[in-house]
């Protein structure tokens, strides 16, 4: 089968959030414990986080191997076939060099922002330097590049902010380039707001140094010389790698006074969020940093004539800066290369929910949602047919599997009624309820609205307030008439960003799958057998042991028989709360929701 | 509440110290706030006082604040956290069973409650904690799990127990069985994982 492997002399570990969930720490420990001979490294998380934990043996003739799913016990197996006293542990490789590519989601994407996650040591300048760090913010002082040549590259490479809005990045630098002021600011946003989207948070933990350099490389053109990292406090891992990737870029002189001995000044402080969505907003971003409630105010002025401290002010994403040393050093015709007319370069997507093959994910632009699913997502994980995909969280919508044709591009996601986004991609089967999903978003904005403006506070609570309704199988048709009309006054007379998207989960829901919300109204039904009020869970006879697992698991108590009579078992609809608890340890597929 | 047992006592110099190192100003409110709440859990009236009047902060900037942002608590909360992510990846898997799950072991019955009487966890629902292809996921202090069903949920929870020398309350009759190792519970092969 495969030529023997030669001795290892490195075994990385992929250590991100997801992989120390799954129990990198564990794992590495025992590769220390019974390799002491060889080098043990930790990595950013590679993406395919629904293989984790990732370890990567590399050997002394420069062969590498790639091995998912691992675990202490499959650590024996693993060493021994390096060690050539076994067979390869096939149920483990994902891919190695004499075997190449057994994973077609690393080569169907093109891997820009995510060049190094995942293959460096976050915790390392040396590493970021060896390939190629900190390359393009020298190019640029040393070779003389005035700002105005940056932004110019910038825009040739037609980069559109990543974090949601998708507004040109040159354009933008360009306002506060030349807005009058001695001192101007740059934020990093790092809020990821979007609760199923990771792309952020796995940059600045897995290459921290890319994203800094992102923002030296936009300090110096909008000729700001103070940074502030506005990171969710939900990222430990990544508030901890970024703080030490400052730390060593101030040691290293890539920070601080006179960068690299040429006029250049900049510095950078973290700040950490609190946890509130609307904080993601520009200018409720700048509220919070400046110690107060995360309120959003109107725009004009805008942050890059007024921003923080009253200063001019660029807010760019995390994403949109890991690009920028990668566009310097290659060139902006080369990024314009990748994508679409109006839409250049990669977007990186954090895949989700009943999907094969779940992670993060760096496409071109152009790429068909389609292709995305089946082709790197390998498809739904659970048997069932994918029903629909939401991009773009609380602000997005969702994309029936009609529409899955689509191609990755701002203009023609926009098109549907949902959004580019930041990044999340939650993929959903024929068990999710849409009205359900609209419902879950409705409630989630309403807590996160700020409350400063009426049609935004108040507009979110009675969506929600439909919503439940007709989860619950109260709702009218004159509900879902209702619905549709609060939702676009909230859309059109909001404040901010929030509650001007707050809608859309509802309104393509609506628009694509109507048929749902009328079965919860007029049949009582909810066909995904998702919402409580609607479906009762009762016991197949035939199929039922009389085991007993699920009255040990009941909550209230509700299922009631003799142990080994089969027959005898019921639940009691009265005390029933339809939580799924007894689905769920059921050995025998004996419960049946309807 | 009756968890006034739960009440911590507030080390003035800590927060005098904390005023020194983080700044008195503005913006120092959130950072403050922080630092407060990683020592005692929740924010302690006492040290909210404190901040108000050895600071240029305000007692409405400071108190707006503290009721702002998600992350800040006012009442006092149990030994260890546990956040159960509610994020739109662990909501479509599930992340609603894990709560009653964790409840049921917790014997937390009153809805508006969500610490443990004997003051041990308190759950905490929480936006994406950003492992969404393991969902749904949870917290307990540190340590992340996923790929978790209600029964893991609750094993897990039992482990974490029995390290930390923790006491799992509401455990009646039969209930003390339930979490006796089962013979196959499907969750398993996922579990091996964790
Ligand atoms: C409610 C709301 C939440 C947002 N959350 C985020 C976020 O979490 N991260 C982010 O980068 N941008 C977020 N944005 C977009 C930002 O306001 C802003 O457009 C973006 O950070 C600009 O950076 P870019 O041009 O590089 O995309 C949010 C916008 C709104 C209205
Ligand atoms: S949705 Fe739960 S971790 Fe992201």
């Amino acid at each position: 089968m495969s030529a023997q492997p030669s001795t290892p002399v490195t075994i990385i570990v992929g250590e991100g959030t997801c992989g120390i969930a799954a129990g990198a720490k564990d794992v590495f420990e025992t590769f220390r414990d019974m390799a002491p001979e060889t080098e043990i490294k930790t990595v950013g998380c590679v993406g395919m986080c629904h293989e984790e934990v990732m370890v990567e043996i590399f050997d002394d003739e420069g062969g590498s191997y790639l091995y998912g799913k691992v675990d202490k016990k499959s650590i024996p197996a693993i060493l021994k076939f390096h060690r050539g006293e076994g067979a390869l542990p096939g149920d483990h490789l994902i891919r190695s060099s004499v075997q190449p590519d057994g994973a077609e989601y690393l080569t169907r994407q093109t891997r820009i922002a995510l060049r190094n996650v995942g293959r460096l040591d976050p915790k390392s300048l040396e590493e970021y330097r060896e390939r190629g760090g900190y390359r393009s913010i020298e190019k640029i002082l040393t070779d003389g590049i005035s700002p105005e040549e940056v932004i110019e590259e910038i825009k040739t490479a037609g980069l559109r902010g990543r974090g949601g809005a998708g507004f040109p990045t040159a354009v933008k630098w360009n306002f506060a380039r030349s807005a009058k002021g001695d001192e101007k600011y740059l934020i990093c946003n790092g809020d990821e707001g979007d609760p199923g989207a990771f792309m952020d948070r796995s940059l600045l933990e897995g290459d921290p140094h890319s994203v800094l350099e992102g923002m030296l490389i936009a300090a110096y053109a909008i000729g700001a010389s103070f940074g502030y990292a506005y990171i969710r406090a939900e990222y430990p891992l990544a508030v901890e790698h970024f703080g030490k990737a400052i730390q060593d870029a101030r040691i290293a002189g890539f920070l601080g006074k006179n960068i690299l001995g040429h006029a250049f000044d900049f510095d950078v402080k973290i700040k950490q969020g609190a946890g509130a969505f609307v904080c993601g907003e520009e200018t409720a971003l700048i509220a919070s940093v400046e110690g107060n409630r995360g309120m959003p105010r109107i725009r004009p002025p805008f942050p890059a004539v007024r921003g923080l401290f009253g200063k001019p002010t660029i807010i760019n994403n995390v994403e949109t800066l890991a690009n920028l040393a990668w566009i310097i050093e290659k060139g902006g015709a080369a990024y314009a290369g990748i994508g679409t007319g109006e839409s250049k370069g990669t977007k990186v997507f954090a895949l989700a929910g009943t999907i094969k093959r779940g992670g993060l994910v760096e496409v071109p632009m152009g790429m068909t949602i389609r292709e995305v699913l089946y082709d790197i997502g390998g498809g739904p994980s659970t048997g069932r047919p994918i029903k629909a995909v939401q991009l773009g969280g609380p602000s997005g919508g969702c994309i029936p599997e009609s529409l899955f044709d689509t191609p990755i591009e701002y203009e023609a996601l926009n098109a549907t009624g949902a959004i580019m986004g930041s990044g999340g991609m939650v993929v959903m089967d024929t068990r999710s309820c849409m009205v359900d999903i609209a419902r879950y978003f409705l409630e989630f904005t309403q807590i996160e609205s700020c409350g400063k403006c009426t049609f935004c506070r108040i507009g979110t609570l009675r969506m929600k307030e439909l919503l439940t309704r007709i989860c619950g199988g109260e709702g009218t048709m004159e509900d879902i008439d209702m619905l549709e009309n609060v939702a676009h006054q909230v859309k059109s007379s909001s404040l901010c960003g929030l509650g001007q998207t707050a809608p859309n989960p509802v309104l393509t829901t609506l628009k694509y799958f109507r048929d749902e919300y009328v079965a919860h109204v007029e049949e009582k039904r909810c066909p995904a057998g998702v919402c409580k009020g609607l479906i009762t869970h009762t016991i197949v006879k035939d199929r039922c042991t009389g085991c007993s697992i699920c009255d040990r698991y009941c909550p209230v108590d509700a299922i009631t028989g003799v142990v080994k009579q089969p027959g005898s078992w019921v639940i009691d609809q009265e005390l029933c709360i339809n939580c799924g608890m007894c689905v769920e340890v059921c050995n025998f597929d004996a419960i049946r929701v309807q | 509440m009756e968890q006034s047992s739960l009440e911590a006592t507030v080390d003035k110099v800590l927060v005098q110290k904390w005023i020194a190192e983080i700044g008195s100003d503005a913006p120092a409110a959130v950072p403050l706030l922080q630092a407060v709440q990683n020592e005692y859990g929740y924010l302690p009236r006492e040290a909210m006082n404190i901040i108000v009047s050895e600071t240029d902060i305000s007692a409405s900037q400071l108190f707006g604040v503290a009721t702002f942002y998600s992350q800040f608590r006012l009442d006092p909360v149990g030994r260890f956290i546990i956040k159960v992510c509610h994020g739109t990846a662990c909501h479509v898997s599930g992340a609603d069973r894990i709560n009653t799950a964790l409840r049921q072991s917790l014997g937390i019955k009153d809805e508006k409650e969500d610490t443990a009487r004997n003051g041990s966890y308190t759950i905490e629902d929480v936006a994406c904690i950003g492992c969404c292809s393991l969902a749904p996921v949870m917290l307990i202090g540190d340590e992340t799990f996923g790929n978790l069903k209600g029964a893991d949920a609750q094993r897990s929870l039992k482990k974490h127990a029995r390290q930390h020398g923790e006491f799992l309350p509401g455990h009646e009759e039969k209930r003390s069985e339930a979490d006796a190792p089962e013979k196959k519970s499907p969750g398993k092969k996922k579990k091996e994982m964790l």
